[in-house]
């Protein structure tokens, strides 16, 4: 696979990821503010 | 509950699993005789497998926890651990037909070590099935506690001892039969550092599984 073609699913893994930790980022918050409403 | 992750920690491991990616493409060299890039899911596959171990083998110890101390919370993180290690291996065994097909030519080839990463997930699969049938969570803590402890066998012996008894196409495991470890430095570096940030991921997940499991508990007895 040429570099390009690599630099490119580098890329679109590191959004995925992204995408990902963000979820998940606001998964914690939303449990930390149902935690400190009970 | 308080988060066992600091924000510091969370933006630390994101950046640890973006430089496992860049180094998975950029800096480890391809394995000899592998097809093309093909080698390169060596650096997710092998690291969501031993991931899923390590959560299989903490769910056992979990269980063990509660079989002893009759604690929920010891329950919860039992389930949660074998939930998340339930995805991690389904990760694995998706990647690794990923792989088969590229160098095996089909996505499912009857190799031992697929079947045996199957089996795994039947017998935890059947774990979870076993919690969704039982009503009483006394009962349900029980059993699922005496059930994963099993997998103290069961787990060992497909993910470590199988693959060292069986004829199999699939690469040598990373420790071999000799007990030493044939790989090229950089890869074995960006196969660790991965393995590394998908413990981190799965602790963490845990950890907010937990703190979910315990919402609704909470929420059940009110």
């Amino acid at each position: 696979m040429a570099s390009g073609g690599i630099g490119w699913v580098v890329a679109v893994n590191l959004v995925i990821w992204t995408g990902l930790f963000l979820m998940v980022l606001r998964l914690d918050r939303k449990l930390r503010d149902l935690e400190k409403d009970r | 509950m308080k988060s066992r992750f600091a924000p510091a920690f969370k933006l630390l491991l994101w950046a640890w699993m973006c430089l496992v990616l860049a180094g998975a493409f950029f800096y480890a060299p391809l394995a000899a005789g592998f097809l093309g890039e093909s080698s390169r899911i060596l650096f997710f596959h092998v690291p969501m497998a031993w991931t899923a171990f390590v959560a299989f083998l903490a769910a056992a110890v979990w269980s063990g926890l509660y079989l002893a101390r009759r604690e929920p919370r010891h329950d919860r993180a039992a389930a949660a651990a074998v939930e998340l290690g339930f995805v991690f291996c389904l990760l694995a065994t998706v990647t690794g037909a990923m792989w088969a097909r590229t160098m095996w030519g089909a996505f499912w080839n009857w190799d031992p070590r697929q079947v045996s990463i199957v089996l795994v997930l039947i017998f935890y699969g059947a774990y979870l099935a076993l919690r969704g049938a039982v009503e009483d969570r006394e009962k349900r803590a029980r059993l699922g506690a005496v059930y994963a402890l099993l997998g103290l066998v069961v787990a060992p012996f497909f993910f470590w001892v199988v693959p060292r008894i069986t004829f199999s196409l699939h690469p040598d495991s990373i420790v071999n039969t000799r007990g030493t470890i044939d790989m090229e430095s950089r890869m074995l570096q960006v196969l660790l550092a991965s393995w590394v940030g998908f413990n981190a991921l799965f602790f963490w997940l845990h950890g907010l599984r937990c703190r979910l499991g315990a919402l609704a508990d909470r929420r059940l007895e009110a």
